[in-house]
């Protein structure tokens, strides 16, 4: 069972390592998938049959221990229940039907290979988010899902909204980020060596004792909600789901249709007993899968194009799922979810036939479609709605819905307007005054510290603040991709710094840490270089440069340079990134929030500069100039319209 | 040097507008809406030149022109050319004659002829433009406001929610009310505000007319008068599928089924109070227009209404050898098949569409029955209609779009309406977005979508049940075409035709193609549709002579009056003699799944059409044969030599929900031929060529071949100049890749959700395609020509500029000479170049993936 589990886990890796070392010949690349799709549904047929014969127990299985320290460790634990069971199976039916249905759609398309290593990519992180024992190894599939998802609403790079879109449901998905890395340090702050899946129902055994107290764990629930309601699209990030749309149909279809789009649901399942626990959280849960359901069942009335009328109709069932899973009704949310995942990833694949159902079909029968029917249907609002509300309520219905519930503005407005700002500020000011103004205030908390012994580790404050200034000027460093990269740079190893201040004796694990940032970095400097060698940046800082096509080694080395900036977990910055919040803590917890806060936002910083850099289409305008002898040059009248 | 500069004026308005600069807002919204796509919604897709707007210039400055304006690709990149070149598809020869052609002086040739071959990958990339870097781009670089970014999702959820035509639940426009006063009402009249319109600097202009909006908002973004026009036609290239759209829209409302009132100038007020709401929000009151922003040198401008241009030679001279490689091919073939065989009296005669997937199913035809005669005419067959069927929600047009139909067609039938009642379960996912009805449907079926996609997926060819195929249309009902009353329908149609009207459109027709004696006892009258599954272009793959419609109306209604004893009668009168014993059948080929459907069969049941059996014989074999030769296309399809296994594999394709390419259209479209199938009978042309009939002899005063002419250049070159230049640069001509397409408002495709709407073809029909001109072959000699040409009017500027190329083809000596605005020059092929032969056509294909160049076919018989 053990071989089975892992195998569930390992062969999409497999099938990526496979496409990643093929050449771009699309029998191979579609052999390997086709392979890897029967092998891993023999797989997860065998591990389910065997999980069955066992009575579905809830299985755990701990593989080796990556990192152990003191009182830290990092296990590669496994973990298999209903939930999981349920979500495996759904995972590899809609998996082995888009990869066999891309095969013919996908033919011929340049980034046929690109397409494939990153389904699979994203497969192993999704198996990675359903069969993790923890919530560290849950927050690593989460990390994978993230990227592969960013590079697929992104697949149409030369394209500027696809490319845009791409940075907006990352920066929904980094956000989210905070909530999942704060929950993973508070599970280790309450949970200490329990924080295990399997145990923590266990832990709640006991009504009358609770884990933690009621603060915390209101907390905890708290930031567990945020990652699963902005993985999930739901309030107040429904937004989000709609643009994701870029990508190839099935892709659309695979992530935002079916599975991505439940994940959110996924983690809450797992996470039961901790916001189950009280009546509150439990009704946080209800009301925003309420508000989910009315904003969008609204928002989607209005929705005249057909994918973001599905992503509508699949986040008001999402947010059922969530009023459903307040309500306690685990079995009902697992129907529900198969239903939706099964129904939309069908609607958008068949999308593209909405003109000749709507036409061919619906013109033809005898319903009560609009052309033909003196127009009794398709009109402003309802009948029932026209006849009973007032002229000014009946505009303002739809404009709420043209809307979409203003969440896009809400949130911009809330989160992300002041960070901006703020680094704006940062980024306007002398740099030799920065210098000043920062050696003078940790002189100034130095001197005390110095003079008076008080323990050292409050020099950690003004460094943490220092750290979080840093990201908030690479957010919003426009004109300079250097500075952004420095500003990054310097701000993960003022976090390694902070760290060593806090607890000298971590030394090891912040050298863990800087060994991934520090080389991640250095690489990303120098691939930089080289990349704007012959550019004059500062002329069109928001041009897209669309290096991908025409510097495509270099592009890949500034993917992977961003990767490990951002501890992605082929890392060992990732590792780091857990270690320094376990210290944090231990020592200071107050410490976690900017740690996290700079985490996030130099993500964020790191993908927008890659995107500016390697996305777009050449033109004439970013190709060296050559020498343009042979041309025949014509000044030509362009205001005397034709009119054949 | 070859840098040869001239300051081209066509038009001695320039000095004119460099005076009267003031701005006149209508003036200028006439010139730049000529530069916006025209293309329809897409439930009607009619093929026409990407680039009309520049028409009035030569092929290649045009091009040059339109690259500058819309940032696009001229040219195939070097190294294509230079790999054809090498591959010998484009010879030596081709090549002088192109370097000949291309107006360099003598002591520049040897450096052109060096620059063809050196190593260059970037020299094909679009030119600095008008769209891309313009003045508009200073928001961004100097003010750092991405106002398209901004304005563009809501300007297009605004004017999609305002034309949709189906899509959403609530519609957005109160009955009758314009663009402009339906953003009014929300901005206005509502309790939320209408982001950003709440603005409280734009409030006030709310309550003028777009006139003044426009005026004031370009006072304050722009200020400066000369580049108002400038500003204005940039706004419209930064969406020129949406600008399009409405302008399509504002110049013929019928276009929609839901009629919407709207016009450029209300876009462009919308639009424009959006920018300066933004710039508002943005930067406060007090930013600087565009006219006082600093400009990059390398800015383009439009002052004075002139625009600096460059051909880049090399990849001119490249092209045009590529095309004359192609064409010679066809006009040594020509040369070559000078004398055919005799061929037998014909027991059958077909008459088919000109459409170029036509032309291999004929040869096939030919050479499996020698007996059979075909013939081809433009696919409504000279009747000109609106078409009702039964099951059809409303009339279309059954005829190019060039022509104006004034009679309406309805089908009438006698079958019981099936009952069938909204919701039926099989298309529960079209309905299934409500928020309880959802609730109840996830949770109850959602599960059997998993089955259903399961077997969608791994058994295709079982279709979908909700879209039926074109071989199912009914044909147990009869059209109601003989008129009974004078009165005009409400809107102004006649409904039907009166018998001399038949008479005028069949003889017509007859005469065109030359087929007034000599009737075999079977005629059939072939149109051709396409089926498909899964794909919103499909009227693009319909018949392009019938505004993308199938063309079997038009077939049905052909053979119905020419078998009519009254219009016999009248014909006769006339020179026409159809004898008695001749019968006239209507079928539909289906070009994707290569499917043949007879009409009609009550019909047949009353007048018996024995030779019709053989014929069907015939064709069954010519279209297994004719999927084969299809295949040879389809990298994924089988590769044997078995006509079944080729034709059920084209049958799975139609029918497969995930196959964006259910067949191939136009892609090898190349050559137009106008004349007698004695020219091209005996010639394998690999379904390249579009064939008209027509008989040199009884055209003295070239009439005939004008009007022959005027529906053959701009169908036939509309679709090959579409396939050119969405080959050429797919992402600007072209819709890009079908892949990632959303429906919107059943107007049109785009990418995502907040995208512009993508005009052009998709790459999967043309990515095969070898971009060249149309090369346009008519049998007639010089003189008649001469008075043909004088009489083709506003056409004329295909020939003349070179938008495709126009042999004439002496039909006594075969003499060949291409014209050009500076008259006839005889086309020399050298002696080179020997026309390869084969006995007969699957001789030739197999193993052969690329275009296949022209054979002369030694045997006839199969």
């Amino acid at each position: 069972m053990n071989a089975l589990l892992l195998s569930c886990q390992f062969i999409p890796l497999l099938g990526f390592l496979l496409v990643f070392l093929s050449d771009r010949n699309e029998k191979k690349i579609a052999a390997i998938s086709f392979w890897c799709s029967h092998a891993l549904g023999l797989c997860l047929a065998g591990l389910l049959a065997l999980w069955a014969g066992a009575g579905f127990p809830g299985y755990e299985y701990e593989w080796f221990t990556l990192y152990e320290a003191g009182e830290y460790r990092f296990p590669v634990l496994f973990y298999l229940d209903r939930v999981g069971a349920v979500y495996m199976f759904c995972v590899w039916a809609i998996f082995s039907v888009i990869v066999k249905y891309c095969r013919v759609y996908l033919h011929r398309e340049a980034g046929y290979k690109r397409f494939f290593l990153t389904i699979f990519a994203f497969v192993f992180g999704l198996n990675m988010v359903i069969l993790s024992g923890s919530i560290d190894m849950l927050f690593a599939g989460w990390e994978i899902v993230g990227i592969a998802s960013f590079l697929l609403i992104a697949f149409y790079r030369h394209r500027v909204q696809p490319v845009r879109n791409a940075l907006r449901a990352y920066t929904i998905y980094r956000f989210c980020d905070i909530g999942l890395l704060l929950g993973s340090w508070m599970s280790h702050l309450l949970f200490h060596e329990s924080q295990h899946f399997s145990q923590l129902a266990n832990l709640f055994d006991n009504p009358a004792m609770p884990p933690a107290g009621y603060a915390s764990l209101l907390l905890l629930s708290f930031l567990i909600l945020i990652a699963a309601s902005g993985k999930s699209a739901q309030f107040p990030f429904c937004f989000w789901l709609p643009r994701a749309m870029e990508g190839p149909t099935p892709s659309s279809a695979i992530f935002y249709g079916a599975l991505s789009v439940h994940l959110g649901v996924f983690l809450l399942l797992r996470t039961t007993p901790i916001w189950g626990y009280h009546y509150f959280t439990r009704f946080i849960v209800f009301s925003i899968g309420l508000l989910s359901v009315i904003i969008a069942a609204i928002s989607e009335k209005t929705q005249s194009n057909i994918k973001g009328q599905i992503a509508y109709a699949s986040i008001t069932q999402v947010g059922f799922m969530f009023i459903e899973l307040a309500l306690g009704l685990e079995t009902l949310v697992l129907i529900h979810f198969l239903g939706n995942a099964f129904l939309r990833c069908y609607q958008l694949l068949v999308s593209p036939s909405i003109v000749a159902h709507l036409l061919r079909v619906e013109g033809a029968v005898d319903t009560d479609f609009y052309i033909k029917n003196g127009s009794s249907r398709f009109q402003f609002l309802p009948a029932s709605i026209r006849d009973t509300l007032p002229e000014v309520l009946q505009n303002t219905l739809y404009v709420f819905s043209l809307q979409e519930g203003y969440l896009k503005l809400i949130v911009r407005a809330v989160l992300w307007s002041p960070l901006k700002r703020l680094g704006a500020t940062i980024n306007t000011m002398n740099p030799r005054l920065k210098l000043l103004s920062a050696c003078a205030v940790f002189v100034l908390f130095w001197l005390p510290v110095a003079a008076i012994g008080i323990n050292s580790k409050y020099l950690a404050i003004p460094i943490a603040v220092f750290m979080v200034l840093a990201s908030l000027s690479a957010f919003s460093q426009k004109h300079s991709p250097f500075g952004v990269w420095n500003a990054i740079g310097l701000s993960s190893i003022l976090a390694g710094v902070a760290v060593w201040f806090l607890n000298p004796d971590a030394w090891f694990d912040v050298a863990i840490f800087t060994s991934g940032i520090v080389p991640a970095w250095i690489l990303g400097l120098a691939v930089l270089a080289a990349l704007l060698k012959n550019e004059n940046f500062a002329d069109t800082p928001f041009a897209y440069r669309a290096m991908a096509e025409t510097q495509p080694k270099l592009s890949l080395l500034l993917f992977l340079s961003f990767l490990g900036l951002v501890g992605f977990p082929i890392s060992p910055a990732f590792l780091g990134e857990d270690l320094l919040l376990s210290h944090a803590s231990n020592h200071a917890p107050w410490f976690a929030l900017p740690i996290t806060i700079a985490f996030v936002i130099n993500g964020i910083a790191a993908a927008r500069v890659f995107q500016r850099l390697c996305m777009g289409r050449p033109s004439e305008l970013n190709v060296a100039a050559e020498d343009m002898a042979l041309e025949v040059k014509h000044t030509v009248e362009t205001s005397q319209p034709h009119t054949a | 040097m070859a840098d040869r500069e001239h300051n081209q004026f066509v038009s001695n308005s320039s000095n004119e507008t460099a005076e009267n600069s003031k701005f006149d807002l209508d003036v200028s919204i006439e010139h730049i809406a000529h530069w916006l796509p025209s293309q329809g919604p897409i439930k009607d897709f009619i093929h026409h030149n990407t680039l009309h707007a520049v028409q009035n210039y030569p092929f290649h400055e045009g091009v040059a022109i339109a690259a500058k304006i819309f940032g696009a690709r001229s040219y195939l990149p070097l190294e294509d050319y230079q790999e054809r070149y090498r591959q010998g598809r484009i010879d030596d020869d081709a090549l002088d004659w192109a370097i000949e052609h291309s107006g360099c002086v003598p002591q520049n040739r040897e450096k052109l002829r060096k620059r063809l071959f050196a190593e260059d990958a970037n020299s094909h990339y679009p030119p600095v433009s008008l769209a891309n870097h313009g003045i508009r781009n200073a928001w961004l670089t100097r003010l750092e406001v991405d106002l398209n970014s901004l304005v563009h999702p809501i300007l297009f959820r605004l004017l999609g929610n305002f034309l949709d035509q189906g899509i959403s639940r609530w519609s957005l426009p109160k009955n009758g009310e314009h663009f402009w006063d339906c953003v009014l009402r929300l901005a206005q009249n509502s309790l939320l505000p209408l982001y950003p319109l709440n603005e409280a600097s734009v409030h006030g202009l709310l309550s003028q007319t777009p006139d003044q909006v426009i005026k004031a908002c370009l006072e304050r973004i722009v200020g400066d008068e000369t580049l108002y026009e400038q500003y204005l036609l940039e706004l419209l290239l930064a969406h020129p599928g949406w600008a399009g759209m409405v302008r399509i829209i504002e110049q013929n409302s019928k276009s929609l089924l839901a009629r919407r009132e709207i016009s450029l100038k209300e876009m462009l007020a919308v639009e424009l109070v959006l920018e300066l709401a933004f710039l508002h929000k943005k930067k406060g009151a007090q930013f600087p227009g565009i006219a006082a922003l600093p400009r990059h040198d390398s800015t383009p401008l439009l002052k004075n209404g002139t625009l600096k241009v460059k051909i880049p030679l090399h990849l001119r001279v490249w092209h045009e050898a590529m095309e004359w490689s192609l064409h010679k091919e066809l006009l040594a073939g020509l040369k070559a098949n000078a004398s055919p065989a005799p061929r037998p009296q014909p027991e059958a005669q077909a008459l088919f569409c000109i459409d170029d997937r036509e032309c291999s199913l004929r040869r096939y035809l030919e050479e499996i029955n020698p007996a059979i005669e075909t013939f081809g005419a433009a696919g409504f067959f000279g009747i000109d209609f609106l078409y009702q069927g039964l099951d059809d929600a409303y009339p279309v047009a059954q005829c190019p779009n060039i022509i104006v139909p004034k009679h309406l067609i309805k089908e009438q039938g006698s079958k019981p309406k099936a009952d069938n009642k909204t919701g039926k379960l099989s298309n529960m996912h079209f309905t299934a977005h409500s928020m309880f009805r959802g609730w109840l449907y996830t949770q109850t079926l959602g599960l059997g979508y998993a089955v259903r996609m399961a077997w969608n997926v791994f058994r295709p060819g079982s279709k979908l049940p909700e879209i039926r195929t074109l071989s199912e249309v009914e044909s147990h009902s009869h059209l109601h075409l003989v008129r009974e009353s004078d009165e005009p329908t409400e809107d102004g149609y006649l409904l039907g035709f009166s018998f001399t009207e038949m008479a005028d459109r069949v003889g017509g027709l007859l005469r065109n193609i030359g087929l007034t004696k000599n009737f075999a006892p079977t005629v059939v009258i072939v149109a051709h549709g396409s089926s498909s599954v899964n794909n919103p272009h499909f009227a693009a793959y319909d018949c392009g002579a019938c505004s993308g419609k199938p063309g079997a109306p038009n077939a049905r209604a052909f053979a119905w009056m020419a078998n009519n004893n009254l219009v016999r009668a009248i014909l006769a009168e006339r020179g026409i003699d159809i004898p008695d014993e001749t019968r006239f059948v209507a079928a539909l080929h289906n070009t994707s799944r290569d499917e043949i459907t007879y009409f009609d069969p009550h019909l047949l049941e009353e007048h018996p059409v024995p030779g019709l059996h053989v014929f069907q014989q015939s064709m069954k074999k010519a279209l297994q044969r004719n999927a084969r030769e299809r295949c040879r296309w389809f990298e994924l399809g089988p590769q044997s030599q078995s006509n079944e296994e080729a034709h059920d594999h084209v049958m799975e394709r139609a029918t497969s929900i995930f196959e964006p390419r259910p067949e191939y259209n136009h892609s090898n479209n190349l050559y137009a031929i106008v004349g007698r199938r004695d020219l091209t009978r005996g010639l394998f042309m690999d379904r390249r060529a579009f064939l008209h009939s027509y008989d040199p002899a009884t055209d003295t005063q070239g009439d005939i071949m004008a009007r022959i002419l005027s529906a053959v250049i701009p169908v036939c070159g509309g679709i090959n100049l579409e396939y050119l230049f969405s080959r050429i640069d797919n992402s600007v001509y072209g819709a890009g890749t079908k892949l990632p397409h959303n429906v919107i408002g059943l107007l049109g495709v785009a990418n995502g959700v907040e995208g512009d709407l993508r005009t052009g073809l998709p790459s999967q029909m043309v990515e095969v395609h070898e971009p060249a001109r149309l090369l346009l072959v008519v049998d007639q000699t010089r003189e008649i020509l001469d008075k043909t040409i004088a009489k083709l009017g506003p056409l004329k500027e295909w020939l003349d500029n070179e938008w495709v190329r126009f042999v004439a083809c002496d039909p006594n000596s075969r003499e060949l000479s291409l014209y050009s605005v500076n008259g006839w020059e005889a086309v020399e092929l050298s002696g080179n170049y020997q026309v390869p032969q084969a006995s007969h056509s699957e001789q030739i294909i197999p193993g052969k993936t690329k275009t296949i160049p022209v054979h002369q076919l030694t045997r006839r018989h199969a």
